[in-house]
């Protein structure tokens, strides 16, 4: 690449990593404030354990040098989170970033193999009514996508877990990472990312937007331009027709996939970030699920910073706006 | 996608025809589908509140568990402890129907109030709204609720304000995007120049004759969402807890005997969920096809 090339990426990428450092900040506060006003006083869970409320719990401040305003508090909180402390969970007392990191690498994996489901299924089905209009095979195809988004994901996952391994036992019945370590074992890891994939709502919300936004170039003049001269259509609208739109929307669906996930893992056993959260949620475990929140913003966070990259990439008059 | 809505929304303005005429069939057939479930809701809903039920849906009935549908006496069957499915299924209904009212009401509200902002006003005030919606937009919705869980009390009302806060920024930007294109229509300059008030040009002008249509599509979309939360919660057991029904704990609760091949206990309550949200989501994307004009004729 030129360096004419990369400058604008660079300028617009350093922009939207400040953008994104401050939401992240953002996140931080808001994390801070419901934290905050929550009955029972979680920091002096989050700072030195249990404690007794009353006057014992206002003299243990003072020994330990809890600064009293609260925005002393989220500064000292937010600087320990700066150096990687993150507190320790309530139940385990492990270290919680640690914790959350082991179980988000499983978490990444389902999420991200689940998008490239979704994506299987909905890309295709929008070109072809793209291309071929509302007809005999693509309005079946769309209702079929309408009735899989709105399936309760649940039961979904029941329906699969009883098929595949109660009725054909093609995979492993352990669950987990017993599961992970047999041999084939990664096969039982398909299950999770295939329900998550068809079950997390957002297939047809995936084909509109494709359809709306490959519809609108294909009305272009430049495609009207390039058929007429005979040349591909589709290396033609593929870049604002089918790149653009597809990271947009997948940027934008991170979150409800990550919100799917805490399901799918509950239904699965799948160790990972959704289930500490349920399980942290149940025990009322503030430092556990305050990480995963934190954490799960610095996905999505990552998810939307992915997507401006390419998109001034493919388009770099972006970044002049 | 804006110059896209724009033209269409030109095109469909000039038209005399009544909205049922130009629509199309697809459409139509969705919003049909779509009301029909709503009006189910509503009245299961009444039935239930009113406690006019064909079973006690705490009632055991040992001798008859997991009867299948059309079972005399049990329309839909019986669940493994004997109870009527069809009086557990309405009463499920009570769960989320009034919280789910208070979302969509903090949804529309804050997003109308803040879309005007941003959209009449501009400046500052877009800049922070779009700072507002990017933060909410950060947190996957499920977590946050299970972090609100854990710092509160898992209370649906809570939740579902919650849920309500989250669905804030897109009918927010939603409206933002209609001022602004409305703005170029000139209008507004001249109600301005008439000596309108602001109040009358915002509330009337903008928001009754040009807004109203995106707000019932809105609270249609907001239920189906609502309903959505309402039952994973209850499904992961921080809703409504058993004896009391609810669709996502009868589902949870019946899944035990999935394994065994009962599948009845959990598929009615599961297929009421997919129906009814399937119901909202149609009934929301027929309406916008038809009323916001983008694939009418």
């Amino acid at each position: 690449m030129k360096l004419s090339a990369i400058r604008p990426i660079a300028l617009v990428l350093s922009r939207e990593v400040a953008i994104t450092l401050l939401l992240l900040l953002g996140v931080s506060f808001v994390v801070f404030i419901i934290l905050y006003l929550s009955p029972g006083d979680p920091f002096s869970a989050l700072l030195e354990g249990q404690l007794s409320s009353g006057e014992a719990r206002t003299g243990a401040h003072e020994v330990l040098g809890v600064p009293p305003s609260w925005y002393a508090r989220y500064l000292s909180w937010l600087a320990n989170m700066l150096q990687g402390n993150f507190g320790t969970s309530i139940r385990t007392g492990m270290p919680v970033l640690g914790e959350v990191l082991r179980v988000g690498i499983n978490t990444l994996i389902l999420t991200l193999g689940s998008m490239l489901v979704t994506l299987l299924i909905a890309v295709p089905i929008a070109l072809y009514s793209v291309v071929r209009g509302i007809n005999k095979i693509s309005w079946p195809l769309t209702m079929f996508a309408y009735v899989v988004s709105a399936l309760p994901v649940f039961w979904l996952g029941y329906i699969v877990i009883y098929f595949f391994t109660h009725k054909l036992g093609l995979f492993p019945l352990a669950f987990g990472y017993a599961a992970a370590t047999q041999r084939f074992g990664w096969l039982y890891a398909l299950l999770p990312i295939f329900v998550l994939g068809v079950g997390n709502g957002t297939i047809s919300e995936v084909i509109r937007s494709l359809r709306d936004e490959m519809g609108r170039v294909m009305a272009e003049d430049y495609i009207r331009t390039a058929r007429a001269k005979g040349a591909s259509v589709w290396k033609h609208s593929f870049k604002e027709g089918l790149l653009i739109p597809v990271t947009e929307i997948v940027a934008a669906k991170i979150p409800f996939i990550l919100g799917g996930a805490v399901i799918v893992e509950q239904v699965f056993n799948w160790p990972g970030m959704g289930r500490m959260a349920w399980q942290a949620a149940q025990d009322r475990d503030y430092p556990v699920i305050m990480g995963i929140a934190i954490l799960a913003a610095v996905f999505v966070r990552l998810g939307s910073l992915f997507q401006s990259v390419v998109y001034v990439a493919v388009n770099p008059r972006a970044s002049k706006e | 996608m804006k110059t896209y809505s724009q033209i269409s929304g030109e095109i469909g303005e000039f038209s005399d025809l009544p909205f049922w005429k130009k629509a199309d069939t697809v459409d139509l057939a969705y919003v049909v589908y779509g009301l029909l479930i709503v009006t189910f809701v509503v009245v299961s809903y009444l039935l239930g509140s009113f406690n006019l039920l064909p079973h006690d849906p705490q009632d055991l009935d040992l001798e008859l568990m997991m009867a299948g549908p059309g079972t005399v006496g049990h329309l839909l069957g019986t669940d493994f402890m004997g109870r009527d499915m069809l009086s557990r299924l309405i009463v499920g209904i009570q769960a989320y129907f009034l919280p789910g009212l208070l979302a969509i009401s903090i949804s529309l509200l804050f997003g109308t109030l803040l879309g005007v902002l941003a959209g009449y006003q501009g400046g500052r005030s877009d800049t922070l709204i779009t700072y507002f919606t990017n933060l909410v937009d950060s947190f996957p919705r499920l977590v946050l609720i299970l972090l609100v869980i854990a710092a509160f009390k898992p209370d649906i009302y809570i939740i579902m304000i919650v849920v309500g806060i989250t669905n804030v920024p897109v009918v927010a930007s939603l409206i933002k995007g209609k001022i602004q294109f409305l703005k170029q229509k000139n209008f507004i300059e001249a109600d301005t120049a008439l000596g309108l008030p602001t109040r009358t040009i915002i509330l009337k002008h903008i928001l009754w004759h040009n807004c109203r249509s995106l707000l019932i599509i809105q609270a249609t979309l907001g239920m189906g969402e609502a309903i959505l939360m309402e039952t994973s919660l209850s499904y992961l057991g921080f809703g409504v807890q058993e004896p009391t029904p609810s669709w996502g704990n009868m589902v949870q609760s019946g899944a035990n005997y999935f394994m065994k091949g009962q599948f009845w206990p959990s598929t009615a309550p599961a297929l009421a969920i997919l129906f009814t949200i399937l119901g909202f989501h149609l009934l929301g994307d027929g309406l916008n096809n038809i009323l916001e004009g983008r694939r009418g004729k």
